[in-house]
């Protein structure tokens, strides 16, 4: 089932021409990566996604609905940032409950909305850390708490945008598969922005490659390898790869 | 649709925010100004050019000011190099004692050193010596321990974000000490020492308390400003020296901005070692004990004046010249400038983060307006903004009540702080906006419950800067106080006009000790806050 369906969308600045109109759908419960080079133009698509930002034209659908214009609060959508966002002076519980805790309907269920939040916590492994603040915590953890405040609202697509970049490699590959775990348990449909290939090979069903603003392969991983669409995709995506998995040999054959 | 329909409010609230702070900067900032500028006719130009010392007051003023910012200069980078880079104890203790001065009117300055050097003198009394202080050597002493503090503080702040490393280099690639100096040293400091030769220098050349108390005959251009001003009410001849007295101001405000490193490190990636070789201990000890012994000396004579009955001639102690000095309506005007300063703080801070938060969060024209309003009342000197606020606002409500008072020493004051909190608001993360438009929480929250917590330091800070220099201000003040709204500061100058100098002493005591208390009471709630 299609979940997000986005047509023509364009983004221009003046003269300069950020996005290409961009076509592509993202089915339910789809893990899609949009993989590029900086400057593709691959966190502007997400910031018009979420409604960041607005397209200078073309449509984005969600569930059938058109959804262009909404603002960011009201799509279900979550995101979350490369370099986390989280909110200095509280502590991760405070985090994770205050979006929920401020909200009017909730004046009466507080206890139950502290629960959830706890319960979050837990579940991303962060219980000894409920009352840190976010300068006391690893990059690691803080995205992890960056993730519990998104999850909390219940979305059901979660955009990344490049959030490991600034973590080091353990911490990566134990993350990935958290976020993989989340996607089996909600089964949220997530867009992840990233420009490592290796990334978006090892977490996606499907991935989209860009470039200057244009969509050059939407496919499975597996298509992409077989079938590269025309030199960029297989010197940028295939090639790189390649690098990665002979240098690793190298050692393995030893 | 509901949704949408908040967001339009919303957008419309931040709006108008906007343009309520940028009718208020239009008002109290550019209109006055113009007002003077306005005011300026060619009688009053002929009349100043062709008076028979104007040549004399200009250079008297460029010769004592010049000077003194570069004995300053000298003085601040010195004992910036002695707390800074070498490891000497009481550190703490000694940057308390230099930065006290900050906390009296510069016009306290003059008189601390009548009561030391002058001819009845504690100190001339007490080796005997010639009284000289009057004149040029009073002039730039007493400007010298006025502004040194504010010198300090810059210096000390700038080496904070010296890095270590480029000097470690040096070392292992054999580099001469004399070539570190002049490769490393120079270029990194050329900017900062610009910037706080210009600063000073307008401070000093804009000050009218040290030259008024002590000038004696050695008359300067803030001096003759202030005379023509107060003594003879002639505003043409007054707008004309203000405008020449915006002249290094303006300079300072332009060299300043062209001077600001583009992209300005906000780390370390290794801080100083402090040295500690003995014989640089030995010396950073002893200069910093003689300027503590400069800073606090006048401060004891103070002290001495109004707690003995009638210095030199009856030494025993006594509380009757405070009561006889707060019986005299002092006590009022004590009052008022607490009041004056509790409200040019709070209204201070909501001014400054307010159009803060505007151009450091928001992109727009009117936030770069907002900005450049806030940081040009740098450039404006106290008695200028003063002098164009009675030209402005004489005939309207606000004159005579303490809200004008409040509305000149808000404005005047008001680029420290709001530069204090821009920074602190621009160095946070970027994306927070976006997580709150997608977790659905409006700005006011955001602004209420992550923002504000989150300066809460800087804020205090803000507070305090505000209070401070309106409880000693005597500059924008001086030409909008009456009997009704005077604050306590400008009676320094009519009781040493008086000869009632155990009075004056008193007055800077009194705001000596509530400034004090506002620095500890905001040490303890940073200190609270801080974990």
């Amino acid at each position: 089932m299609v979940k997000l369906q986005i047509q023509d969308i364009e983004k221009k600045y003046g003269e300069k021409t950020i996005l290409n109109k961009v076509n592509f759908e993202v089915n339910e419960g789809e893990f899609l990566s949009i993989l590029g080079s900086s400057g593709c133009g691959k966190t502007t698509l997400l910031r018009i996604l979420i409604g960041l930002l607005n397209p200078t034209s073309g449509k984005v659908f969600k569930d059938g609905k058109d959804i262009t214009y909404l603002s960011p609060s009201e799509r279900g959508m979550g995101i979350v940032f490369q370099n986390y966002a989280l909110f200095e002076n509280m502590t991760v519980l405070g985090n994770v409950e205050y979006a929920l805790r401020i909200r009017k309907e909730n004046k009466n269920n507080k206890g139950e909305i502290r629960q959830k939040a706890i319960n979050m916590i837990e579940q991303m492994g962060l219980s000894k850390c409920m009352n840190k603040r976010p300068n006391e915590l690893s990059g690691g953890q803080q995205q992890r708490v960056a993730i519990a405040r998104t999850l909390i609202i219940n979305p059901d697509i979660i955009l990344f945008d490049e959030p490991m970049s600034a973590l080091d490699v353990d911490t990566r590959l134990s993350l990935r598969q958290e976020i993989k775990n989340i996607q089996k348990e909600y089964g949220t449909t997530m867009i992840y922005i990233t420009h490592d290939q290796e990334e978006a090979f090892a977490m996606s069903d499907r991935i989209m490659v860009m470039r200057e603003g244009s969509v050059l392969q939407l496919d499975t991983p597996e298509n992409i390898i077989k079938f590269p669409a025309g030199s960029y995709v297989e010197d940028f995506v295939i090639n790189n790869l390649k690098i990665k998995i002979e240098s690793l040999n190298k050692f393995v054959n030893i | 649709m509901k949704m949408t329909a908040t967001k339009y409010t919303n957008f419309n609230k931040t709006d108008l925010t906007k343009i309520l702070l940028s009718i208020m900067f239009i008002i109290f900032v550019f209109l006055p100004l113009f007002n003077m500028f306005m005011n300026i006719d060619i009688d009053s130009i002929n009349k100043v050019i062709h008076s028979a010392n104007f040549k004399t007051v200009i250079m008297n003023s460029l010769f004592s000011t010049t000077l003194a910012t570069i004995i300053t200069i000298i003085i601040a980078y010195g004992l910036a190099l002695c707390t800074e880079r070498v490891n000497i104890k009481y550190k703490s203790i000694f940057s308390v004692i230099f930065l006290i001065p900050m906390l009296i009117p510069s016009i306290s300055h003059g008189m601390g050193l009548i009561f030391l050097f002058g001819n009845n003198g504690i100190l001339t009394n007490l080796f005997n010596l010639k009284s000289g202080i009057y004149g040029l050597k009073g002039i730039i002493l007493g400007s010298v321990i006025y502004t040194f503090p504010i010198a300090y503080l810059m210096f000390v702040d700038i080496m904070k974000y010296q890095d270590a490393s480029s000097y470690e280099a040096a070392e292992v690639l054999n580099i001469p000490k004399w070539n570190q100096f002049t490769q490393i040293t120079v270029p990194y400091f050329r900017r900062p020492f610009i910037s706080v030769f210009f600063a000073i220098f307008s401070m000093i050349i804009t000050d009218y308390g040290v030259p008024l108390m002590i000038g004696g005959r050695y008359t300067t251009l803030s001096v003759v400003m202030y005379q023509e001003v107060i003594g003879r009410l002639n505003f043409g001849i007054g707008s004309v020296y203000g405008v020449i007295l915006l002249v290094p101001a303006v300079i300072a405000f332009i060299a300043d901005i062209l001077n600001k490193d583009k992209g300005s490190i906000n780390f370390v990636n290794k801080p100083f070692e402090p040295d500690n070789t003995k014989w640089k201990k030995i010396l950073s000890y002893l200069f910093c004990v003689f300027i503590s012994m400069v800073t606090l000396i006048p401060i004891f004579s103070f002290v001495i004046l109004a707690f003995v009955k009638k210095y030199p001639f009856d030494m025993s102690l006594t509380l009757d010249n405070i009561s006889k000095t707060l019986n005299i309506h002092t006590g009022e005007y004590l009052l008022n400038s607490i009041i004056i300063a509790l409200l040019v703080a709070t209204i201070g801070v909501i001014i400054a983060f307010l159009s803060a938060y505007m151009s450091a969060r928001m992109v727009s024209k009117t936030s770069r307006f907002l900005h450049l309003s806030a940081i040009t009342s740098n450039a404006i000197p106290g008695v200028v903004l003063g002098l164009s606020y009675v030209l402005t606002f004489k005939r309207s409500f606000i004159y005579g009540t303490i809200a004008i008072l409040i509305m000149v020493n808000t404005i005047h004051f008001i680029a420290s702080p709001y530069l204090m909190i821009y920074n602190s608001l621009s160095k946070l993360n970027k994306n927070l906006e976006s997580v709150g438009l997608t977790l659905g929480i409006n700005r006011i929250y955001m602004i209420r419950d992550i923002f504000i917590p989150t300066c809460r330091k800087t804020i205090f800070e803000m507070f305090s800067y505000f209070f401070v220099n309106s409880m000693m201000t005597i500059s924008a003040v001086s030409f909008l106080a009456t009997t009704i709204n005077k604050p306590i500061s400008l009676m320094i100058t009519q009781f040493e006009a008086q000869m009632m100098l155990e009075c004056a002493a008193v007055v800077s005591l009194a705001i000596l000790f509530v400034n004090l208390l506002m620095k500890i009471v905001i040490h303890f709630l940073k200190r609270k806050f801080s974990r």
